[in-house]
């Protein structure tokens, strides 16, 4: 228990350092909001009342700390540029979104990669190793937004099987095969990305399993090879895996804005830059907020993850 | 993923061991292949057009086609403009060629400075270690683990973009990549003698650092320098995407611009996207050719079992009949003739010894009799029997249930033989299941009797458990139950107490020797130890060269051994009849090469008695005998000499 309450600790100190550093940063930003609010013919003592109505009066760190009590009851203050929104209000209709994409797209990744690193791995040097090894290459030399336009004008342009953009979402409870369609190209642009990743990572370590004695000793009791990968060899190989995928999701909140810009989904990276273009600082350091929870939240469950496929760490922490 | 993000592809790079370069296997010279030179000459050419765009025919980027009628509005590709126009004439591949600037600026500066910075804090903490490296860690860690668009879109708020700004930032976050990379590999480095003999000759730290580290660092970084470039592309790209760009003609920009008319006038987008794609490959294919400059080779060997024709067939009553074995690993720097000719038969509550030197190739017999060579290319011919069964050429299935059902392997080194993620229940169980029709909970049962046969205590708890949670004589007698599952008749163990602690040693070598009498099995037993061989043993095999050199029953082996391998092997026992402080005998010399293995006799090398003959003439001799030998000038007073 005690390796949890340690990585616990780091992620709640790594939340406190993106937010105060994100907190700090808006804060130098030039003009002043509470001007912005107020409009052009406000006299001084207006200002002063909106500065205080909006919470912008006292040190920074009495600020941030005001911020950071309110945050927690998802009160993230009003957005100053669409009026009458709250900050939270705009975020709970974008997050669904986001987390849709790179949920579909973690799980695209691992089922492409996993079965590939497999096939290749048994049989290092063949046909599918080389040309699956060369395709990886080459999907780390694409960036996000590149692949993303090759994607849409192969298979919605030239193919026309899926929309190139994102048109009127319906909920994935809605219409589940209508919101799949519209999502496939996105998710698998943001996938292949990771497949890269993943599958060059994981060769190389399901190689190493396949040297160990008792991968040896299990193909000497006759076991059969499907059983071997899947039982003996997967396993133990998963967890410099397990590790880039939390490494990763990091690099993959970038890569759904970008995704998002591409294909006109209304997630939370569209919502980001524009609020950082309209200065809408508010929900610029909600959205700050809200990702490095879940950032922090999903590398906690892969340090979970860890730990249940690797039982040395679970007992090593009794 | 926009923002130099390592996490990335720094994964990678995380597993690679980094061999240094002194200590590098200097016979394989490495080249720089075609792809490299390739890509070198993509990244010239696209350097040179950013630098003379202004001397070269290249239209101004921003002219209006529309108005001059030079390129018109949306122009396929072609002559007239290679890249195309857009929307407004513009020729897109003086567009491109200008977008290269920021890209290429941008890219060189922060290389240069993340690349110095970074080295200069890894090599720091990799080499000082302690407290300096504990702190810097925890820094890499969350400096990688950072959000970093986000952090750089707050960034854009406040300072705006302008070059130095990005810059800066972007330097800043390819610190923690460099740094990780060169930490690890000084770390590797410091461990090593040159560096340790350097200090022992009284040179300074800061000396090491710099006159031993340096160069082996260099590569490496090098390398990752061309990898971090193209990553600072990828992300000055993708925030130039987003909305965030520099100027108006950066490759981000232009490939968003286009993105909106892909449907009707793709090349405008593709065109700035695939000269980034080539571009970007670029960089990594050159960071990735240097790399293999000095990491070690992958294992690229493919694993293909050929067997050859023809097969002779045992008597019939053998558990085990090996004839003419031949077995070949195909490596890189030629064939290992592992097993070169063998030849042994075992009956039914027969043990036999198979003893000699490490690399003399007693194991890799064992390994042909079940097959199982991990990724090793190996070619198996000559013929292997267990059971009746022709290991060789059989039905996959039938050699498989063969593997199942008749044999049990013991293997040398109990910490490495289980699946230190699988339950021990699972380990035991799991031939049952597979081989046999047995259900979940009889073979539960089965299990049970089992760990109560090989003398594991408490074994209801001991089947809950994971192997790491249960001491090496502990895990041997597991193997051990794993091996007896299903009953086999023949049980193989190569050296099965080698690894052990001494005090279990003797309890390991009684348990399979009782269980081997008690259930009639033929065993195997491989070991480098002659004492264990007359104690535990019927008939005895001497291994050398991957030659079986001498054979017959243990008695007779060791009171009146015939080959001078096998005297100089008795010779060397510790005896403890003879008074003490007596002289232990060792034989000089290495063993022969098994890739290319003598042409005479294989011990001629070491021998005291060789003559001519033994460097020129392999020794014939006569297998079927009960006791036979191979060797020219046998030792023993009687005068029979080789068959």
């Amino acid at each position: 228990m005690l390796i949890f309450v340690q990585r616990l600790g780091r992620l709640v100190f790594v939340f406190f350092v993106v937010t105060f550093v994100t907190f700090f940063l808006l804060d130098q930003a030039p003009g002043d909001p509470a001007e912005r609010f107020a409009g052009l013919n406000a006299t001084p003592e207006v200002i002063e009342g909106i500065r205080a109505e909006l919470g912008l009066n006292g040190s920074l760190i009495e600020r941030y700390l005001r911020w950071l009590g309110n945050a927690v009851r998802f009160d993230f203050g009003d957005s100053i540029v669409t009026r009458g929104f709250s900050s939270w209000d705009l975020i709970r209709e974008s997050l669904p979104k986001t987390l849709e994409l790179m949920v579909f797209a973690e799980i695209m990744a691992i089922g492409i990669a996993v079965p590939l690193a497999l096939a290749s791995a048994r049989r290092p040097g063949s046909f599918i190793d080389k040309a699956s090894s060369s395709t990886a290459f080459g999907l780390l030399a694409l960036p996000a937004f590149v692949l993303g336009i090759y994607m849409s004008f192969i298979f919605g342009v030239k193919l026309g099987w899926f929309p190139t953009i994102v048109d009127n979402l319906p909920g994935l409870n809605d219409d589940p095969l209508d919101n799949l369609r519209q999502m496939f190209l996105p998710s698998l642009t943001l996938a292949l990305n990771l497949v890269a990743v993943y599958l060059r990572l994981l060769r190389s370590d399901l190689i190493e399993t396949l040297q160990e004695d008792y991968v040896m000793l299990a193909q000497a009791r006759g076991l059969s090879e499907r059983r071997i990968m899947w039982r003996h060899v997967l396993r133990p190989s998963s967890l410099n895996f397990t590790t880039a995928v939390g490494l990763n999701i990091a690099g993959l909140i970038g890569g759904a804005f970008i995704i998002e810009v591409l294909f006109a989904i209304n997630g939370m990276g569209r919502l980001v830059i524009q609020s950082v273009i309209l200065e809408d600082f508010n929900v610029v350091a909600a959205v700050v907020a809200i990702l490095t929870v879940a950032y922090v939240m999903m590398n906690f469950l892969v340090d979970v993850l860890y730990s249940i496929l690797d039982p040395r760490i679970r007992h090593a922490a009794r | 993923m926009p923002l130099v993000e390592p996490g990335a592809t720094g994964a990678k790079t995380e597993t690679e061991a980094v061999a240094p370069i002194k200590g590098g296997n200097p016979g394989q010279k490495r080249r720089l292949g075609l792809t490299f030179w390739l890509s070198a000459g993509w990244i010239f050419t696209l350097v040179f057009l950013a630098l003379f765009r202004d001397i070269l025919p290249i239209r101004d980027p921003d002219e209006l086609g529309i108005r001059t009628r030079e390129v018109a509005k949306f122009e396929s590709p072609g002559r007239n403009a290679c890249g195309g126009g857009d929307g407004q004439g513009r020729d897109m591949f003086a567009r491109v060629v200008q977008g290269a600037r920021p890209a290429l600026i941008l890219g060189l500066t922060v290389t240069i400075i993340g690349g110095i910075l970074g080295s200069a804090v890894g090599v720091t903490s990799g080499y000082l270690r302690g407290k300096v490296d504990t702190v810097t860690t925890v820094f890499i860690d969350i400096a990688l683990a950072f959000p970093g668009l986000v952090l750089l879109i707050a960034v854009r708020a406040t300072f705006g973009n302008s070059m130095f700004v990005f810059i800066v930032l972007f330097s800043l976050t390819s610190i923690p990549g460099y740094a990780r990379i060169v930490r690890g590999a000084s770390f590797a480095l410091s461990e090593r003698d040159f560096v340790d003999a350097a200090a022992a000759m009284g040179a300074t730290k800061r000396r090491i650092i710099l006159r031993e580290l340096a160069p082996n660092i260099a590569l490496p970084v090098l390398s990752f320098a061309f990898i971090g470039f193209a990553l600072v592309i990828v992300a000055e790209g993708g925030l130039a995407f987003i909305g965030l760009s520099l100027d108006e003609t950066t490759w981000g920009k232009l490939i968003a611009d286009g993105a909106g008319d892909i449907a009707r006038h793709a090349h405008v987008a593709l065109f700035p996207a695939t000269v980034m794609f080539l571009t970007i490959l670029a960089f990594n294919l050159v960071g990735d050719s240097m790399r293999a400059l000095y990491s070690p080779r992958e294992v690229a060997t493919q694993r293909r079992l050929r067997v050859g024709a023809m097969a002779d067939t045992g008597s019939g009553d053998e558990v085990l009949y090996i004839d003419d074995l031949f077995t070949a690993l195909h490596t890189p720097n030629g064939d290992v003739h592992a097993v070169d000719g063998v030849s042994l038969s075992l009956k039914a509550g027969e043990a036999l010894g198979l003893v000699g030197e490490s690399g003399s190739g007693k194991t890799m017999i064992l390994r042909s009799i079940v097959g199982a060579f991990a990724l090793a290319d190996v070619t198996r011919t000559g013929t292997v029997e267990v059971a009746g069964v022709d290991m060789l050429r059989a039905e996959p299935a039938d050699i498989k249930r063969t593997l199942g059902t008749q044999i049990g392997m013991v293997s040398q080194n109990p910490l490495t033989a289980l699946n230190p993620v699988r339950l021990i229940e699972h380990q035991i169980t799991e031939p049952m299941l597979v081989h046999t029709s047995m259900s979940k909970s009889e073979a539960r049962t089965r299990a049970l009797e089992l760990m109560q046969q090989v003398g594991i205590p408490a074994p209801e708890r001991r089947l809950r458990e994971y192997p790491h949670q249960l001491s090496g004589g502990m895990r041997q007698r597991v193997t051990i139950a794993i091996a007896l599952a299903n009953e086999p008749e023949l049980l193989l163990a190569d050296e099965p107490t080698t690894a052990l602690d001494v005090t279990v040693q003797d309890q390991i070598l009684r348990l399979l020797s009782d269980l081997q009498r008690d259930r009639k099995m033929a065993m195997v037993l491989v070991t480098h130890d002659l004492a264990v061989v007359k104690g535990f043993t019927d008939r005895v095999a001497i291994v050398y060269g991957g030659e079986v050199i001498e054979s017959g029953p243990t008695e007779q082996i060791f009171s009146n051994p015939r080959h001078r391998y096998t005297v100089a092997l008795i010779q060397s026992m510790p005896n403890l009849d003879l008074p003490s402080h007596s002289e232990l005998t060792t034989i000089e010399g290495t063993p022969p090469s098994l890739v290319s293995p003598p042409r005479g006799c294989r011990f001629a090398a070491r021998c005291p008695a060789a003559q001519d003959i033994c460097n020129t003439t392999p020794p014939s001799t006569n297998e079927a005998s009960e006791h036979w030998f191979r060797c020219h000038f046998p030792a023993g007073d009687d005068a029979e000499g080789a068959a």
